[in-house]
């Protein structure tokens, strides 16, 4: 299992919930398993580039991307970009 | 029931109610915090926005509770063999029944059968036979206007910036440019062709068949033809071709309201869409009453000077006698006249930047 935290807006979109338990091998999974993916991910299946998301503090575009694996126990972050000030 | 106002922002969806004389607002809100509502109606009951965010992109959500609990559409995309995807929803508008129409960026439409639950991509726009002809206006390629027959279903207008207008005689399964008279003054090599017109937003007027008012980038226009032919309106009284909204009386069919931007004449081979504000500093709205033939100032009340901009969807007009006309700002402010233009009541101020403003009832 791992724990998957979301914004402000996110939660309000998931009935208020900030915060979820879900079992998946990787950051993709982890991601569509919530009741918000839609507004991760665009119809094509991309991450919308301007949500960024950290596993254990690291952000995926650094390493592996959406399909870093995950080893059970992690926490994932969902952040919105901070642009323009 | 009570006179209400859908008021989409840059930061949620606001809801002003009014007394019975349309006088005295109370300002709801903010629902959707944070999403810019381009659009909001009410329809049997529950609220449709067209609500969009830059990071988490577009959608259109639903609240059957007046605006204390929403639910999101999900699914809500283009094929993959299109080549497009989904860039912004732009206008909710209720068919016949069951059906209600979404128009989006990039110049496309979807029909959701079953109130909202599921919408599908209106393939027929999709893959028009013009479509490599449309280009983006300065707010994208946004399907922004969509107006449906009152009694008969099968015929749909719709317009398109900046593509132009398009009529379905068969309940959107086909679509023809209806643009004849339409100016495309920014095409020097052919100021009137086929498509590519900068339409800026479209109404049918619901009691007088085949009548419609159109504001565009290049001019005022009516049709009485369905569309077949546009006449050119704006060289008798007003400051200038340019605007956004327009709105009309349901219960007067020659009457209609536009806000003009720029100082521009078209008729002249000027352009308008550099300043983006209120002709000369003024916060001006011009009603005619004989079908466009004549323009004059209905702004008692309004401030002035005041360099202010109104959005396509930031004007509307609802159905009581005499009629209620509403407008909002980008500075955050929303004016009622209850009374056809002849007066004007700041019903809200300091909101977020006015995006759209819809007529409901609470």
């Amino acid at each position: 299992m791992v724990t998957v935290r979301v914004p402000g807006l996110l939660a309000d979109q998931a009935g208020g919930q900030k915060e979820f338990e879900v079992d998946a091998p990787t950051v993709r999974g982890a991601l569509e398993a919530l009741p918000v993916r839609d507004l991760l991910f665009d119809e094509r299946g991309e991450l919308r580039p301007l949500v960024n998301v950290y596993v254990e503090r690291e952000d995926i575009r650094a390493g592996n991307g959406i399909e870093t694996a995950l080893g059970g126990g992690e926490t994932i972050r969902v952040v919105a970009a901070i642009a323009g000030g | 029931m009570t006179p209400a106002i859908l008021v989409g922002t840059r930061k949620g969806l606001f809801v002003l109610k009014g007394d019975e004389a349309r006088r005295e607002w109370e300002l709801e809100g903010p629902h959707l915090t944070g999403w810019d509502v381009f659009h909001a109606v009410k329809d049997d009951g529950s609220i449709f926005a067209a609500a969009n965010h830059d990071v988490y992109g577009a959608t259109v959500q639903r609240s059957g509770d007046g605006g204390k609990t929403w639910e999101r559409s999900e699914g809500l995309g283009l094929p993959e063999d299109t080549g497009l995807t989904l860039e912004k929803t732009w206008h909710v508008e209720p068919g016949h029944g069951d059906t209600l129409w979404l128009g989006a960026a990039p110049g496309v439409l979807f029909r959701s059968d079953d109130r909202g639950e599921n919408w599908e991509p209106v393939m027929s726009l999709i893959q028009h036979e013009t479509r490599e002809r449309w280009n983006p206006g300065a707010g994208g390629m946004c399907t922004h206007s969509i107006q449906v027959h009152p009694t008969d279903p099968n015929t749909i207008y719709i317009g398109i910036s900046a593509a132009g207008v398009f009529r379905s005689d068969d309940d959107g399964k086909t679509w023809t440019p209806k643009n004849k008279g339409t100016a495309a003054d920014f095409m020097e090599d052919d100021r009137f062709p086929e498509i590519g017109q900068c339409v800026h937003k479209v109404l049918l007027h619901p009691e007088q068949e085949g009548r419609l008012w159109q504001q565009n980038h290049c001019g005022v226009y009516r049709t009485d033809d369905k569309g077949e032919n546009w006449e050119r309106l704006e060289d008798n009284g007003l400051p200038s071709s340019f605007g956004f909204p327009i709105a009309i009386n349901h219960l007067k069919p020659n009457m209609a309201f536009v806000i003009p931007e720029d100082s521009v004449r078209g008729s002249e081979g000027e352009v308008g869409g550099g300043d983006r504000l209120t002709s000369g500093g003024r916060l001006g709205v011009y009603r005619t009453e004989d079908g466009g033939k004549s323009w004059g100032l209905a702004s008692n009340g309004l401030p002035e000077p005041a360099f202010v901009e109104v959005l396509r969807e930031g004007m509307a007009s609802d159905r009581s006698d005499p009629v209620g006309i509403y407008f909002g700002t980008k500075s955050g402010s929303v004016f009622v006249s209850p009374n056809e233009g002849e007066e004007w009541i700041e019903a809200a101020r300091h909101l977020p930047a006015v995006l759209s403003v819809e007529v409901a009832e609470w």
